[in-house]
């Protein structure tokens, strides 16, 4: 039985990583896994990827002040055929709606260095919430899996 | 990540493996920015074994573009994967920096 036709089919990860950048790559091996074993197409599997890489790079790389250890609380759950992606971390509050989306025509001289991390994250996914909850950043994230599509062709 | 180098009619081709992500970006692009230096000739990125990019990676290729517009060296990437060209599509890099199917297509874009 696939993965599509199980009705009830609602798998879970769940990890927590430190505030290191060399923990994206960590999180990208249980990423790969986990949609490798559910049929995940490899095209949204790197959209979750893309998505992870460019939330974890944020908060690891301007969310804490201190200088100390954080943990980083990933879950990525396939419920039906919608990923849901929630990363949770107690870094400073951040306002992902304050950036203006890049001009993507800009020349190659007067394109400016940066800001596209969260603009890929939207496009790459269908859906993504942001809330701040008793001192936690709370991102949610949602894409479509496309394993039914697949599986019609 | 890995880089290997090589030269092929007078063009630098640097081939990129792995991943390029928030973590290792720097770390390309200073690899490649040190191995261009002394480059007069095109510089080709073939992205055959690159299996992933972030947009620390992005950054990356847009510094290194940068660098090169400046000394007028001309710069392609050749054999994109579909999700990376697809990421080159959506934030417009595909219009700012010469994209092709193959390194033999790109070194006769540069060649012209």
């Amino acid at each position: 039985m696939s993965a599509a036709d199980d009705a009830g089919n609602n798998e879970l990860l769940q990890f927590s990583v430190a505030n290191d950048l060399r923990e994206i790559a960590v999180a990208a091996d249980r990423i790969d896994e986990f949609c490798s074993a559910n049929g995940i197409p490899p095209a949204t599997a790197y959209a979750i990827n893309l998505s992870v890489d460019e939330l974890l790079t944020n908060t690891i790389s301007y969310g804490y002040e201190d200088g100390g250890e954080h943990r980083i609380d990933l879950m990525i759950r396939l419920d039906g055929d919608v990923l849901a992606v929630e990363i949770s971390d107690d870094g400073i509050e951040f306002a992902p709606d304050s950036a203006d989306d890049p001009d993507t025509n800009a020349s190659i001289e007067d394109r400016p260095i940066g800001g596209l991390g969260i603009f890929l994250t939207r496009k790459m996914m269908d859906s993504f919430d942001y809330r701040r909850d008793e001192g936690r950043n709370i991102v949610t994230l949602t894409k479509k899996t496309g394993i039914a599509s697949q599986e019609n062709q | 990540m890995e880089i290997s180098t090589e030269t092929r009619n007078g063009a630098l081709i640097a081939k990129a493996e792995g991943r390029i992500d928030g973590a290792n970006a720097r770390d390309f692009e200073s690899a490649v920015q040190t191995a261009v230096r002394d480059c007069e000739g095109a510089v080709i990125i073939d992205c055959e074994n690159l299996s992933y990019i972030s947009s620390a990676g992005l950054r990356a290729i847009l510094l290194i573009a940068k660098t090169l517009g400046k000394r007028k060296v001309k710069f392609a990437l050749c054999s994109l994967s579909e999700p990376i060209a697809e990421i080159f599509q959506i934030s417009g890099f595909d219009q700012i920096i010469s994209t092709h199917s193959s390194r033999d297509e790109a070194l006769a874009a540069v060649d012209s």
